[in-house]
């Protein structure tokens, strides 16, 4: 049986180089672990969270989509994609139309913001309802 | 047409559990468990694994159905 060490030691070094990285530029060292330790976390617990099926013959990219997980993302960006869309659209006409001055930065973030929530949104939901 | 379908009635005759049939075929187990509730559809490869997986053919796992039930 082939054994998912590969996959766990190349995620604890990207957790400790995350540490490092974060404590070089400016970070409070206590900071930097903590956020090291977190995604840490994150790596341990995925191939348990069910998300992804565990090949662990593929050594370090052990985690793979399958194709449920593959169609629920697939959805959840084409639903992000077209409310994304779609409220550009209405900042494009509203700014050009009715309030006649240009698009301010922050009305575009916020744009991507709604596309970002749409995404995971719609994911949770997704398998919420798929399984 | 509704893909309908005996992946739980025949795991349970291999006495497999969802985890190991999943494990076998490379997918998750909540994808086992969509199948099985009807609520995912496989591919054509995925429903072929299962199959070769559960050593039956793939039309004693998978059937369609018509709106009144009939079987195609």
């Amino acid at each position: 049986m082939t054994s998912m060490a590969p996959y766990y030691v190349s995620r604890a070094l990207i957790s400790i180089a995350l540490g490092v990285f974060l404590a070089l530029t400016g970070s409070q060292w206590w900071m930097a672990g903590l956020a090291s330790l977190i995604v840490l976390a994150l790596f341990l617990w995925a191939p348990h969270s069910g998300r992804y099926a565990v090949h662990p013959e593929f050594g370090v990219t052990a985690l793979r989509r399958d194709e449920r997980t593959q169609a629920i993302n697939d959805q959840a960006a084409r639903n992000a994609f077209i409310v994304t869309g779609l409220i550009i659209a209405g900042i494009a006409v509203y700014f050009s139309k009715i309030a006649l001055a240009s698009v301010p930065v922050a009305v575009l973030n916020l744009a991507l913001l709604c596309g970002m929530l749409t995404y995971f949104v719609s994911d949770f939901w997704l398998r919420r309802t798929q399984s | 047409m509704e893909l309908c379908n005996r992946l739980k009635e025949i795991r349970l005759q291999k006495d497999l559990t969802q985890e190991s049939l999943a494990a076998a075929v490379g997918v998750t187990r909540q994808t086992i468990i969509a199948v099985e509730k009807g609520k995912f559809g496989p591919s054509v490869r995925l429903a072929l694994r299962l199959a070769s997986t559960l050593d039956v053919s793939i039309e004693e796992i998978f059937w369609l159905e018509n709106s009144t039930g009939e079987k195609l």
